[in-house]
């Protein structure tokens, strides 16, 4: 086992440097020059050459890079080229709330689509509720994130009025609450705050989660097929249990080990889904900040922004890795 | 309740070949019917995307100062509406399939020509080849689609051959991988032994013997990826980093709409339908095909 770990943390590492470089790189190709952006077309060739040097810019490239990738190592990504404010408070600010955004669309594509994947998987034979639960698998897979999102605005936003068309509510000040201990001195105000937060919460989990359960119906319905055929499953049949007994008792729980490669690929599909999702609705995230901070060339954000989704994707797949061994102890043998 | 029920002449009936013949075309219709919708969808787009200037009604960028942001038929010329320059939303849409078929096939064609011979030459050569080969795709597969195709079209600017290029790159990994997998199972086949020991060498083997062997399946696995192509670049455009405007992409369209979903929700929602059934059509044409190469599928 602690060596399948370690085998695996060394994969880890070399991926995440290339992933990094590749950002860095990408970032540094970017049209336009930051000075000229942050000062106007107006600014004199001496004022732009006082930025570059205050931003680091004038130094070779090759330093630059090892700079970039010992200071990414220490979670420090420099200052933002256009608030000033450094980058890791930006990112520590804003992850919250993509992290609620992630976990509640989890929370819906989980719901919705782990049950149709079984249903479907094990209703195959039957047309009638088969090509259904398979059409809205497909809809859903085929239906942009953004465009779901707008239509839920529309209806519910705009028509009846009942979620905020903007913003992310006040999740700073929920979580300043939980840190000063308020929410029990004041607990009003904490379920008022939290409330809040998930109105403005709702519709964007509910367009990003609905995206996702495509694929978690997709995943979970081709992993109860493998399931399904395997052979202590006609056991249990030719023993002459109930085939409840058998979905329940045999199929399900070992549906969930291949299951849990999907955390990998959710997160993944997640994240990238948060990028547009965010922008939809107007809501405060690392998604939005990466959007914004490409369109202003803010480069040490939008840098920090991709090197910490990037971060996340590997981490998250390294630590799914290393549950399957755990879960599987067949895996570390191979 | 009487226990002796009248004899009914079918239940005479033997099963036979009727039958059996009758439920193998039921098989055949319900494995083949999504093909077919997907690609009559799909040919549809492709007619309408390659005939745009004969079909569109209006220019697309001609613009009408009295009939700005008009509903589905409220002025007679525009049948979809209008946009905020008074554009005809139609025209742009049916204009718009022209860019999201061209990214969608030049951006998958990109990442098949790159890929799969770079797949093919990690699964026969090996080593430290295979090694190099793997790692590079692993870095890029690090990032989802979208996000390594949002750098790159970031770094580049936004344009078409621009978008191509992002999303081709960022597909290319993805048939790498698919190539290798396959080659690792066919290099092992009889007939590359054959071959081999015919005095084939790395260069014919692959070609010849190993290309056309993972065609097959590669073409079912690109038809999916055209799907995520034309996703990917309405969402590129949405974000306001794909094409400019005033050029007419669906997802540059829904951006501009967006801001005006209040008064006019059809300027969002056609165009955002226009995404999902042209990513529909490959879905669906991808998916049916692959069900029925998948052998764990088969007779089901």
């Amino acid at each position: 086992m602690f060596q399948y770990i370690t085998r695996r943390l060394l994969v880890a590492i070399p991926m995440l440097l290339g992933a990094m470089s590749i950002v860095f790189f990408a970032m540094r190709v970017l049209p336009g020059d930051p000075c000229v952006a942050m000062m106007g077309d107006q600014a004199t060739g001496g004022a732009l050459a006082d930025c570059s040097k205050n931003l680091g810019l004038d130094r070779p490239l090759a330093v630059q890079y090892v700079d970039y990738l010992w200071r990414s190592v220490r979670f420090d990504f420099g200052n933002s080229f256009r608030q000033g404010y450094p980058v890791s408070d930006y990112i520590t600010r804003m992850f919250p709330h993509t992290f609620i955004l992630v976990m509640a669309s989890a929370v819906v594509a989980a719901l919705v689509g782990i049950p149709i994947g079984i249903v479907s998987a094990l209703k195959r034979r039957n047309p009638l509720i088969d090509y259904p639960l398979r059409i809205i698998a497909l809809l859903g897979l085929s239906m942009p994130v953004f465009w779901l999102g707008i239509l839920l605005l529309i209806v519910f936003s705009l028509r009846l009025d009942l979620f905020p068309l903007i913003g992310g509510g006040d999740l700073d000040g929920v979580l300043s609450m939980i840190r000063s201990g308020e929410m029990f001195t004041e607990p009003r105000d904490f379920v008022a705050g939290v409330g809040d937060v998930l109105h403005h919460l709702a519709l964007p989990a509910l367009a990003l989660g609905f995206t996702l359960a495509a694929t978690v119906s997709r995943l979970s319905r081709s992993a109860m097929l493998e399931v399904i055929s395997q052979d202590y499953i006609r056991t249990a049949r030719a023993k002459g249990q109930r085939e409840r007994h058998v979905v329940y008792k045999h199929a399900l729980r070992n549906m969930m080990v291949p299951l849990l490669t999907i955390i990998g690929i959710f997160v993944a599909i997640a994240l990238t889904g948060t990028v547009l999702t965010e922008t939809v609705f107007t809501r405060p995230g690392l998604g939005k900040m990466l959007v914004d901070a490409i369109g202003a060339r803010d480069y040490p954000l939008a840098q920090g922004a991709i090197t910490i989704f990037t971060m996340i994707i590997i981490v998250v797949n390294l630590a799914v890795d290393m549950l399957y061994a755990v879960v599987d102890p067949r895996i570390t043998y191979r | 309740m009487a226990l002796v029920r009248r004899a009914d002449p079918r239940d005479l009936a033997v099963p036979g070949v009727a039958d059996e013949s009758r439920a193998a075309s039921r098989g055949r219709l319900r494995r083949w019917l999504p093909v077919g919708i997907g690609l009559f969808m799909a040919v549809i787009m492709i007619v309408v995307a390659t005939a745009a200037p004969l079909i569109a009604p209006l220019s697309p960028s001609a613009q009408f100062a009295d009939s700005v942001l008009k509903g589905p038929g409220a002025i007679e010329r525009h049948l979809l509406g209008t946009d905020e320059f008074g554009r005809d939303i139609l025209s742009r849409i049916i204009w718009g399939a022209r860019v999201s078929l061209e990214v969608g096939l030049a951006s998958v064609l990109f990442a098949f020509v790159f890929g799969v011979p770079l797949g093919i030459v990690a699964g026969v050569c090996g080593g430290r080849i295979e090694m190099l080969i793997m790692r590079c795709a692993d870095m890029l597969m690090a990032f989802p689609t979208l996000l390594l195709a949002l750098i790159i079209v970031a770094a580049l600017g936004g344009s078409l051959i621009n978008e191509i290029l992002a999303i081709g790159v960022a597909l290319t990994p993805n048939f790498l991988r698919l190539a290798r997998s396959l080659t690792l199972t066919i290099r092992e086949q009889d007939y590359i032994v054959a071959a081999r020991a015919l005095g084939s060498g790395q260069l014919r083997v692959m070609a010849r013997h190993v290309f056309p062997n993972t065609l097959y399946a590669l073409v079912v696995v690109a038809t999916l990826y055209i799907a995520t192509a034309i996703r990917t670049e309405a969402s590129l455009s949405f974000l306001g980093l794909g094409i400019p405007p005033p050029t007419p992409s669906w997802g540059n369209i829904l951006s501009e709409g967006r801001q005006y979903i209040k008064c006019c929700p059809w300027i969002t929602t056609f165009s955002g339908l226009a995404i999902m059934v042209a990513v529909l059509a490959f879905n669906l044409v991808g998916d049916a095909l692959r069900d029925l190469l998948d052998p764990r599928l088969k007779g089901e």
